[in-house]
């Protein structure tokens, strides 16, 4: 049974590089409350279609990654983003059955409970955090982009045969 | 083939490893600042390419501009450049005069330091944090609690330093604080942060203290991190509500936090090279002059 190659390693990185790029870069102030939370999404993708290969721990080490990027204590984005993907992960099967406006409103959800995990950690570790309505507007964008994100994902995915 | 089942080690398990090692990295993270630094020196990369986009803006933005928006720019910029140096020339002038002024009174000169200009490539995505991250980093010099300014007033201080980028948090976030100076009457304060980016406060001001709206906030240059004397907020409105403690007062700050491009880096220890020997001359001389005056008053006293 260990026939399964592990190939186009190369490509998923490629998105999680991209999924990084896109979470960082300088926006207007006015978009910035409304940037999707791109590198969360490729995660939850990756998870959802090859659960056996990228799962936890990838997760845990792109939340230490964005964690670095963001300058935010180490840790706090590990921690949101290992919890996050542990739901994907338990579910993939039926997550990836699911209609896709419902699979959208799942991971919207998800995205939410990632917003409240880091709000929480942050309250406890940095303190002082006055929560705020703007916390949840990510989830609101990451729906719509959800719906495009999942179809190049999956023709990428197909394209280069990851499996 | 895909397996169904996940081999190996058990999602709980894997699940229960990431979480202690998130909580071990949050805890221990003053400790591992060092590797911080490096890996952030590693992620530079992924920093200065997400910035192209905003690169290749400006670029087109340059090159696709009219000659008509250009000239005007131009107009507007040779206004500005005009009214600048006619300040200046005056500016020069009381320089030299308060260098001469301090040197009699036997007091430090202020010797104009070294800027560099640095450019924000990120700013913060996350409503709590207020930073910007420059393209100067350690191999430009750039240190830990180095003061960043722009044209108007103070921006923040450098908080992480990697190899060629360098953090920087703003005077607006919750977690800074600045010690300040009313111009008007040389009242001191600390201007904290709020969290909210044109909104910084005075905390802890007595009710009676002589603040009011309109006045200007500067450094004050107490507890040696940013040099005297750079502007920081206007104070919009200043409350004495009965009930509380304290007078509750907001200021703004000057600098233009919300949309900062480029910022001066400044090393108050480094004197800039031109200005340098001219000051230093200046104070040799008077206190060559001072020298040979109290000479001779001392002989005319000897005379008398």
């Amino acid at each position: 049974m260990s026939a399964h190659v592990a190939n186009g390693r190369l490509v998923v990185w490629l998105t999680f590089f991209l999924g990084a790029m896109f979470q960082i870069m300088p926006l207007p102030k006015i978009v910035e409350v409304w940037r999707p939370d791109w590198l969360v999404l490729v995660a939850i993708y990756w998870a959802m279609a090859l659960p056996h290969r990228y799962n936890i721990l990838t997760a845990c080490f792109l939340g230490v990654l964005l964690d670095i990027l963001l300058g935010a204590t180490v840790g706090i984005r590990a921690l949101a983003f290992s919890l996050v993907i542990y739901v994907v992960v338990m579910h993939s099967q039926r997550l990836r059955n699911f209609p896709r406006w419902q699979q959208s409103l799942l991971v919207s959800s998800l995205i939410c409970g990632y917003h409240l995990v880091v709000f929480w950690v942050q309250y406890v570790v940095v303190g002082e955090t006055p929560i705020d309505v703007v916390l949840f507007l990510p989830a609101i964008s990451s729906v719509f982009i959800w719906w495009w994100l999942f179809l190049v994902l999956r023709n990428l995915r197909r394209l280069y045969n990851v499996r | 083939m895909k397996p169904i089942f996940v081999r190996g080690i058990s999602i709980q398990f894997r699940l229960a490893l990431a979480v202690i090692l998130s909580v071990v990295l949050m805890i221990s993270n003053q400790r591992l600042e060092p590797y911080r630094q490096s890996l952030s020196s590693l992620l530079t990369p992924i920093q200065y390419l997400a910035n192209v986009p905003g690169v290749l803006l400006d670029w087109s933005s340059e090159t696709l501009a009219t000659r008509d928006m250009l000239s005007a720019q131009n107009k507007q910029l040779m206004r500005q450049q005009l009214l600048m140096s006619e300040r200046l020339q005056r500016f020069e002038h009381l320089r030299q005069e308060n260098v001469r002024l301090r040197a009699l009174l036997g007091s430090p000169v202020h010797m104009d330091s070294r800027k560099v200009v640095a450019e924000v490539i990120e700013v913060a995505s996350d409503p709590f944090r207020q930073y910007v991250v420059l393209n100067q980093g350690a191999s430009n010099g750039v240190y830990h609690g180095q003061p960043v300014v722009d044209a108007q007033g103070v921006v923040g201080q450098v908080v992480e330093v990697s190899k060629f980028t360098s953090r920087v948090l703003l005077v607006s976030d919750s977690t800074h604080g600045i010690p300040v100076r009313v111009t008007r009457n040389d009242v001191r304060a600390i201007a904290n942060g709020t969290g909210d980016i044109d909104d910084i406060e005075l905390r802890h001001v007595a009710k009676n203290t002589d603040i009011v709206a309109g006045d200007l906030l500067v450094t004050s240059g107490l507890g040696n991190r940013f040099p005297e004397g750079y502007p920081v907020a206007r104070v919009m409105n200043v409350s004495r509500d009965e009930g509380q403690n304290y007078a509750v007062i907001n200021a703004q700050p000057l600098a233009a936090l919300d949309r900062i491009r480029y910022v001066l880096l400044i090393w108050p220890d480094e004197p800039a090279v031109d200005t340098h020997l001219s000051e230093h001359l200046i104070k040799q001389s008077v206190e060559t002059q001072l020298g040979s005056n109290s000479v001779a008053s001392t002989a005319n006293g000897e005379g008398q």
